[in-house]
């Protein structure tokens, strides 16, 4: 009684164009990041080298778009010299890291009390939905920024941020996973699979789960670019990945003070960001048409 | 900024460095009374309480509150002390030991009651006390008793303060000071109404003494000065008291002050920004003909230098400390704080224009380090795997400061990890008790234009901790010694040679690496004039500035 998520569905998704642009940014975006050194290397650069002849004496970038040349692809960094295309695709990996542990995480737990609660109900599940409503209301960036101060040098910075946005991006998803759940709790097959004696644990993995992939595949795909948006922000913010470990957010956040002098420091990680954003946003608004039974194509 | 902000006190003879002086005169024609003048400042609060404060003489704390003497700072002329709310600048007898001060006629607070010693005396007195600590200290040392004193709201009166009348105040030193006068002009020698002060509030609401009282006063967004109409320009020398309205916008972000200064339009046309414009705004203004008229560099003022915590592990071994001076990449770092307009390479620990000063280089190499000579050292001291934490600010620009060491350093094969914290806690680590860190980015503008002030507050070994900029926690008795002779020495020659000594010396346990001489850009609005920077101190003279009609 399970929906099959291969037949048709993957059909009418390739018919989107946008999902597929979208898709194929993506796929296109995890090959640099997987090839970061390498693509980097092409040129001989690396993200963490200095090269203080890029940059003139006052640390502007010598020459056209901030500094492009043969072995400068898309110019270099203001006051470093450090090659801008390998802090971008080293940035890349940075992010896709974030965005997607993250995303992991804060799946696992909003789909475990998602539908525990949903499926329990009860105390249980008011003490879970009430839970939900204040983690709502956390102001987590607040939060997030103190920690770094409290947190010690030793502790991995980057693991620290996959831990706090994931630990918070799970009310969403456990809300959405509840109202699934409680739905389904009606359908027949569970009645039926109830009235003949199934015990919670063959009802979770068996009637409920399966019927939530689709939900969960969605949300996921939507909960990536917001992951990765607040990595940027909390780098931005300069609370986020220390430097030199290359991050989009940081770079931006350095790149809006050289705006007038040097936009293309901005143009090309903002265009990542953006890029790697929308694909994920479009792909998933295509996936979501494509499982949904209800869309007419 | 803070801690070159703060530390300054009393110069002497550094403004002989006449090359520069055309350019600090820039922008110095004159305008008139009236109008509004808006400062744009970083910070969110504004610390009027003298007791607390380590402001200049010329800055904020000056629009608000004289002091016995204070500082005469002009375009183009060397610092000088001069009388204040007192008559002259001091007069010594006992040797030194004991100095007299009379009061001018005609001071009076806003209230229109006169100001008197005994409030003079208050004020110093509270300086003391543990709940107002944080400000300039210099006096706590000399005053004879000062050590023990708890200050007024449990100790009683200091002694050693003498009131004989309501215009007479005399001071009784442990020991010859010749630079007291200097120590007079700090924040603490302002007069404080002991009926007046509450020690919680004191610091928004200030009784004032000079041209300007606190109108009102919003944490974090704006304080806005108006006119005092008791203060008397006759009794002041050195104040113009130009506009009748000082605004300070608080927490304003140091790139859009300056882009707002740049643009120069509306009020920002009346407008000075009190922070360094950041490089990326300097590169900016090159190509901007009307903002590059409007931006004052400073001479080489603070040094800036890169601290080694010499109480930490592999750092207590002074080949590793030797070896980072050669891996140190001084030009990286020299580009991360603005290029040339930023500062010059530095190789001393006494700053440029300090007399005495004695330029050597112990650590010869190229300005962007020796990682080879650095690398060799280490092999000698037996590190091979060395890993080492720097802490630093959070900020855009301390950050691009701490990655130019991070990667001159990883050139020896040292691991470094930037350890980014806010301004608060950064502070917290370095001055206090509890330090976690191996290297600290710093920078450091005397208190006095004198050599004592470049030397005995980063490297005696009384300035570790509890508050103290002894960052590198260095401690060798000698140099102490050295110090305290250096101290002692009343003959200005004899005792710019022992300070000289004590550099050199100091340097040979390379406790620190000195980076540049840092030089301050600031940029001022179209209206605003008087506006330059003198020699020393490398900021800004607030109380000269005025506007254009």
């Amino acid at each position: 009684m399970t929906v099959d998520v291969s037949r048709h569905p993957l059909r009418s998704l390739t018919a989107d164009r946008w999902a597929v642009a979208g898709g194929v940014t993506i796929v296109a975006f995890l090959l640099v990041a997987a090839a970061a050194p390498l693509l980097s290397g092409l040129a001989g650069q690396d993200p963490y080298t200095y090269d203080l002849n890029a940059v003139s004496d006052s640390g502007a970038p010598i020459g056209f778009g901030g500094g492009i040349s043969a072995d400068h692809w898309f110019g270099v960094e203001p006051m470093t010299g450090r090659d801008l295309f390998a802090i971008v695709v080293h940035g890349a990996r940075t992010s896709f890291l974030v965005g997607f542990a993250a995303t992991a995480l804060s799946m696992l737990i909003g789909v475990v009390a998602g539908v525990t609660a949903g499926y329990f109900g009860g105390w249980y599940d008011r003490a879970i939905s009430r839970f939900i409503d204040v983690m709502f209301g956390f102001p987590w960036l607040v939060f997030v920024i103190a920690l770094g101060a409290i947190v010690p040098a030793a502790f991995p910075k980057q693991l620290l941020i996959i831990l706090v946005i994931g630990l918070f991006g799970w009310p969403g998803v456990a809300r959405v996973v509840r109202g699934q759940t409680i739905a389904l709790r009606q359908r027949t097959f569970v009645v039926a699979a109830t009235a003949l004696g199934a015990g919670p644990g063959h009802l979770l993995r068996h009637q409920y789960l399966p019927n939530l992939v689709s939900t969960i595949i969605v949300y996921s795909t939507m909960t990536i670019p917001s992951m990765i948006g607040a990595e940027a922000a909390l780098s931005f913010l300069g609370v986020g990945v220390p430097p030199p470990t290359p991050a989009w957010g940081r770079t931006i956040g350095d790149a809006v003070a050289w705006a007038p002098t040097d936009p293309m420091f901005l143009v090309f990680p903002g265009t990542a960001l953006f890029l790697v954003t929308l694909a994920f946003n479009l792909f998933g608004d295509g996936l979501r048409d494509a499982l949904d039974p209800r869309t007419i194509r | 900024m803070r801690r070159t902000a703060v530390a300054l006190a009393a110069t002497l003879i550094l403004t002989g460095c006449g090359a520069n002086d055309p350019k600090a005169a820039e922008g110095g024609d004159s305008g008139g009374k009236g109008g509004k003048l808006t400062i744009l400042s970083a910070s969110t609060d504004i610390n009027f309480d003298p007791a607390k404060s380590q402001n200049l003489a010329i800055t904020t704390l000056g629009l608000v509150l004289r002091r016995l003497t204070t500082w005469d700072i002009q375009a183009g002329k060397e610092a000088t002390v001069v009388p204040d709310l007192a008559t002259d600048t001091g007069t010594s007898s006992d040797g030194g030991k004991t100095w007299t001060y009379t009061l001018k006629d005609g001071l009076f607070y806003p209230d229109g009651s006169p100001i008197t010693t005994a409030d003079v005396k208050y004020g110093l007195e509270r300086s003391f006390a543990a709940e107002l600590s944080g400000g300039l200290g210099y006096h706590k040392g000399l005053l004879v008793g000062g050590g023990d004193y708890k200050g007024p709201y449990t100790g009683g009166e200091l002694a050693s303060i003498e009131t004989p009348d309501a215009k007479t105040i005399v001071f009784k030193l442990n020991a010859p000071y010749g630079d007291w006068p200097w120590i007079a002009s700090m924040p603490a020698f302002a007069p404080v109404p002991k009926a007046k002060d509450d020690p919680k509030t004191y610091t928004q609401n200030p009784v004032a003494s000079g041209p300007y009282q606190v109108a009102s006063y919003q944490q974090g967004t704006s304080v806005v000065l108006k006119r005092n109409p008791k203060w008397d320009a006759a009794t002041d020398t050195v104040r113009a008291a130009g506009p009748d309205e000082v605004v300070f916008q608080l927490g304003q972000d140091a790139t859009v002050a300056a882009q707002r200064l740049i643009a120069d339009s509306g009020d920002d046309k009346f407008a000075f920004g009190a922070g360094f414009v950041p490089p990326a705004q300097l590169v900016q203004i090159e190509s901007n003909a009307s903002a590059k008229q409007r931006l004052v560099t400073s001479d080489a003022g603070a040094l800036a230098y890169l601290a080694i915590n010499t109480q930490r592990g592999p750092l207590k071994d002074v080949k590793v400390r030797q070896a980072l001076q050669y891996a140190v990449d001084k030009k990286a770092f020299q580009v991360a704080s603005g290029g040339a307009v930023g500062g010059d390479i530095a190789t001393t620990l006494i700053t440029p224009g300090i007399a005495g000063r004695q330029e050597y280089d112990l650590y010869p190499a190229d300005p962007s380090g020796d990682a080879e000579k650095a690398k060799q050292l280490l092999t000698e001291a037996g590190q091979s795997k060395l890993s080492l934490v720097l802490l630093s600010e959070n900020d855009p620009q301390s950050l691009a400061q701490a990655q130019a060491i991070q990667q001159g350093i990883q050139r020896a094969g040292i691991t470094v990890t930037i350890k980014p914290a806010d301004e608060n806690t950064v502070i917290e680590q370095t001055t206090g008790d509890k330090p976690d860190y191996d290297l600290a980015i710093s920078s450091w503008q005397p208190d006095f234009p004198s050599a004592n002030g470049n030397i005995q507050p980063l490297f005696g070994t009384s300035e570790i901790g509890g508050g103290g900029y002894n960052i590198s926690r260095y401690s060798v008795p000698e140099v102490d010694t050295l110090i305290g002779q250096a101290l002692g020495e009343t003959d200005a020659a004899k005792a710019q040679a022992l300070w000289a000594q004590a550099d050199k010396r100091i340097l040979q346990d390379a406790p620190v690496v000195p980076l540049i001489y840092t030089k301050n850009s600031f940029l001022h609005g179209s209206n605003v004039k008087d506006f330059f920077v003198a020699a020393f101190p490398a900021y800004p003279n607030y109380l000269k500035v005025t506007l254009s009609n």
